[in-house]
């Protein structure tokens, strides 16, 4: 019997991030890993989780990968890129968060110039999830890395304008956020574009929710968003990314269970994002960056 | 018990209560009216009274801001008395005269609620009555009896009935009770055979209801009633000529005890509570009925029908049912054909042997409100597919052609009466009716043209559009920074000041912040929903509907376009869009006026099918896409979409 192959009448937006060394994401015309279907001109990709200040609470299982560089985010940005081929450097800026160490921005932008100047790759720069403090930090940072061409976040529904207006003028990109609803997704999307920010900008993240831990609900939404971006939504037809690391980290059994769960609820969640059309994956375990950047190359051969 | 002398200013009322009574309660007993909308649960914040002396116990609430308890405030249901209480009720929370709106100027007070009644008497509310025969429900015929002879010997009540049957030869079954039959020896012989009688339809079968000596023809009037959660309007109707000799409307007392029919359903279960409601509804039918017919020199006993239009639970209380079960899954209501019944029974004041019916509900939540728009509206008899919107408190929204009909219920909330907004109020004089905002400059007008008091419905839908429209406001509903505009922060939210304390009538500013146009999105975001499921369940599409009618309380004054840029009606020609203003009460008087009339309507109810939209799977989906200014959707929205230029 011959085989039925969907023809989409619309295509994701390709955005593209970094300066010296762009990369394309986004661009597809079909769904990931369908034969016959995945038109996907880039193909996903990986990036690593670098923090401003020492992750403390990560458990020792993942602590061992980078040893002294997690004191040092200029080092740790380098091992990333360079010893374990991440493909982009996802900064949080965990250390400006008032119950912190609530440093200033000026120290934040210290940091993202810092690692701008020793990676190639291109950067994601997020806040701390302290919405005022954010607004303070990432505004400064984003006239920093002007010209850099970054990706940064992460805008939601009640705190997207000043990110927003600081991405637009200094030439970023910017991730939209909503708590696993389409409507708002779309809403957020579309109120960011009222501001006269180009739809090509925008990288749409659903929550992430890790294996047993809400991944299905994702997942799901991530389906009917990619579904309605190839049917023609202009407003839903961004590339997506997922932020699996810290989520898969969290998790319990990552805690407490034996060496390896770690990197296998890492390994697993990301196999399924990567399933559900995710543009960007950030990681944090350098073995479950290497099984997933096997993994994409399997896929689309 | 102790008890404590509590006096309410300015009105100078008094009242003793018990210690442990509360302000609320106290006011209720004294007759003065406070606005609240929960029921006294210290939920609405809308009971705020200032104390002036006395000693008391309050309830801390959010309600109440920092610089007004300094001032004095108290939330009335929250607050009980330690001694005697002097207490200022301000103008903002009295809910106004309950008095009936005899004198012109207080008539005006309602023109922006209901459509005149000469205005009902020349638009579609004539045609639809000219397609009904006129058959009231109840008529009288003037008979002269042949005086009986030794030849011609049938007994009296036979030998009326025999007349009556010879006159009205459709008649197949007649019945008379056994009252008449014992009055009427007398009462023929002492008219000299010359009496009137007066039928009445009574459940498809014809009664004699009254008989009386001479030609009394000519003097049959009927009273229409449109029952609504809010406001209660009646008609005086001569059920021989056809012509509406008067109408009257006064707010439904009800609302003291709750202003939506779920907490007054459970108001109902209180001890006297249905009692409560019941009397509250029955009284001010009474009075209005009363004052219609002293204005045009009629006595009581001239009236000799009543149809009462009213949502399910609005009959329930109106009849003294208790409607406990139409909150309880499976919602059902204890009756929804209700049988004409003598209209004392109910404790309707009119002729003791008057009839009283009601409009047939659908199910627990579309009611006899509804069956009567539709009958007015007359789309239950056309082609062309038609929609029919309730902008009320429950949002009603009924979908269909002369094949068939479908109805469902929004909940849509009391934002469309003013209700849940800072500064709203209902269609009042005074009211901010309409809005413009032109060179930077907002202009209110109000109804009345009267210094403003707040902002009604049609003024809120107005207000939001102008503000979108402006880029005032983004499409999510939030207030944009800027400085052209009074713009500023009020406990957490931006608000915009619209009239300023100076300029108000109630010496405060009038105002909209974000949580009121939140409250104004997921109210017409309900009601597009509605009107998207119908439609998606019915398989039709928007573009199929060729007529939009909208009833209730902001129909007159609101501005259909709008309505369609804030997402509240769907975006159609606006030629398309009728007004009918008060439904309710012009189907019950096509019902009072035509027995076949009320046939039709008891075919609408029995042909629509509810659709309970909680139990619709992509009613959360549509109803979370709704809500955003239009719509998450904008290609829903053309023409919105030009206007505003946006994604």
């Amino acid at each position: 019997m011959e085989r039925l192959i969907e023809k989409w009448q619309d295509k994701i937006s390709e955005v593209t991030i970094g300066a010296k060394k762009p990369i394309k994401i986004g661009g597809e015309t079909g769904i990931y890993f369908i034969d016959g279907e995945d038109k996907c001109p880039n193909p996903p990709r990986v990036a690593m989780e670098v923090w401003d200040m020492d992750p403390e609470a990560w458990p020792e299982a993942l602590r061992s990968s980078f040893g002294k560089a997690l004191n040092d985010p200029v080092e740790w940005a380098k091992l990333c890129a360079d010893k374990f081929s991440a493909d982009l450097i996802c900064l949080r800026l965990a250390s400006t968060h008032p119950d912190t160490k609530n440093t200033s921005r000026e120290e934040a932008g210290k940091v993202v110039e810092n690692i701008l100047k020793v990676i190639s790759v291109p950067l994601i720069v997020i806040g701390s999830s302290a919405p005022e403090k954010d607004n303070d930090v990432m505004a400064y940072c984003a006239n920093v890395a002007k010209g850099e061409n970054c990706l940064f976040g992460i805008a939601t529904q009640n705190n997207y304008k000043t990110l927003a207006a600081a991405c637009l003028s200094s030439g970023h990109s910017i991730i939209s956020e909503a708590p696993i609803d389409i409507n708002i997704a779309k809403q957020l999307n579309i109120l960011i574009c009222d501001m006269q920010f180009q739809a090509d900008r925008i990288v749409i993240h659903h929550a992430t929710g890790a294996l047993g831990y809400g991944l299905e609900y994702t997942y799901s939404i991530m389906e009917r968003t990619r579904l309605a971006g190839l049917s023609g939504d202009k407003m839903l037809s961004m590339p997506m990314i997922n932020f699996v690391g810290q989520e898969a980290w969290r998790t319990k059994e990552a805690k407490t269970g034996q060496k390896d769960t770690g990197v296998l609820w890492e390994t697993a969640t990301a196999t399924a994002y990567l399933n559900s059309g995710a543009d960007i994956i950030v990681m944090n375990h350098p073995k479950a960056v290497e099984e997933i950047k096997k993994t994409v190359h399997r896929l689309k051969a | 018990m102790e008890e404590f002398k509590i006096t309410f200013l300015p009105e100078n009322k008094s009242v003793h209560i018990d210690r442990g009574t509360d302000l609320l309660t106290a006011a209720l007993k004294t007759s003065i009216h406070i606005y609240n909308s929960c029921g006294g649960e210290g939920v609405c914040g809308r009971c705020k009274v200032i104390v002036k002396k006395g000693d008391y116990i309050t309830e801390g609430s959010g309600r109440i801001t920092e610089i007004e308890r300094e001032k004095g405030y108290v939330l009335a249901c929250r607050t009980t008395p330690e001694s005697d209480m002097e207490i200022l009720v301000p103008e903002e929370s009295m809910l106004g005269d309950l008095e009936i709106l005899t004198e012109e100027i207080k008539a005006k007070r309602l023109a922006g609620l209901y459509t005149p009644v000469e205005e009902i008497e020349e638009e579609r509310h004539k045609a639809t009555a000219k397609i009904f025969k006129h058959g009231p429900l109840s008529t009288k015929i003037f008979l002269k009896l042949p005086n009986p002879t030794i030849d011609d010997n049938s007994g009296d009540a036979d030998r009326l009935l025999g007349e009556i049957k010879k006159r009205h030869k459709e008649i197949n079954i007649i019945q008379m009770g056994l009252s008449n039959i014992k009055k009427l020896p007398r009462l023929l012989r002492e008219s000299g055979w010359e009496v009137t009688a007066t039928i009445g339809n009574r459940n498809k079968t014809t009664e004699v209801v009254l008989i009386e000596s001479g030609d009394r023809s000519k003097k049959n009037f009927g009273v229409a009633v449109d029952i609504g959660t809010t406001t209660i309007v009646a008609y005086l109707v001569d059920l021989d000529s056809q012509k509406v000799l008067g109408s009257k409307a006064s707010y439904n007392p009800q609302v003291d005890f709750g202003e939506d029919v779920i907490s007054r359903i459970i108001f109902a279960q209180h001890e006297k509570g249905l009692e409560k409601l019941h009397h509250a509804v029955i009284d001010t039918v009474n009075t209005l009925i009363d004052s219609l017919i002293k204005e045009v020199k009629l006595t009581l006993d001239d009236v000799t029908a009543v149809i009462c239009a009213g949502n399910t639970t609005m009959t329930h209380l109106l009849l003294k049912i208790d409607p406990a079960y139409i909150r309880k899954e499976p919602y059902i209501p204890a009756v929804n054909f209700m049988p004409v019944i003598r209209a004392a029974e109910a404790g309707v004041k009119i002729n003791p042997r008057g009839l009283l019916a009601c409009l047939p509900c659908i199910g627990s939540y579309v009611g006899g409100d509804i069956v009567a728009g539709v009958l007015a509206s007359g789309m239950d008899k056309i082609k062309d597919l038609s929609l029919f919107i309730d902008l009320g408190t429950n949002g009603e929204v009924v979908l269909g052609n002369k094949e068939w009909l479908m109805s469902c219920s929004t909940s849509a909330g009391p934002c469309f009466e003013g209700g849940g907004l800072k500064s709203g109020i209902r269609a009042m004089k005074g009211a901010i009716q309409n809005i413009s905002i032109k060179n930077n400059l907002i202009k209110c007008q109000t109804i009345g043209d009267l210094p403003p008091k707040g902002i009604c419905g049609s003024g809120i839908v107005d207000i939001i559009s102008e503000l979108l429209k402006n880029k005032i406001i983004d499409r999510s509903g939030k207030i944009k920074n800027n400085k052209i505009y009074n713009i500023r922060d009020s406990e957490g939210a931006k608000e915009i000041v619209l009239v300023e304390a100076k300029d108000s009538a109630i010496n405060k500013d009038i105002t909209i912040d974000e949580n009121d146009i939140k409250n104004l999105i997921h109210s017409k975001g309900a009601i597009y929903t509605g009107i998207e499921v119908l439609l998606k369940e019915a398989g039709l599409k928007k573009s199929d509907i060729k007529h939009i009618f909208i009833a209730g309380g902001l129909g007159t004054a609101l501005n259909i376009r709008s309505a369609i840029n804030i997402g509240l009606l769907p975006d159609l020609p606006e030629e398309n869009f009728v007004f009918l203003g008060n439904t309710s009460v012009a189907g019950a008087k096509t019902c009072l006026l035509s027995s076949e009339a009320m046939e039709a309507a008891e075919t609408i109810a029995n042909k629509m099918t509810y659709l309970d939209l909680s139990t619709s799977a992509s009613f959360m989906n549509n109803y979370s896409a709704a809500l955003f200014l239009p719509h998450t959707d904008i290609e829903m929205f053309p023409s919105v979409k030009k206007i505003l230029n946006t994604v």
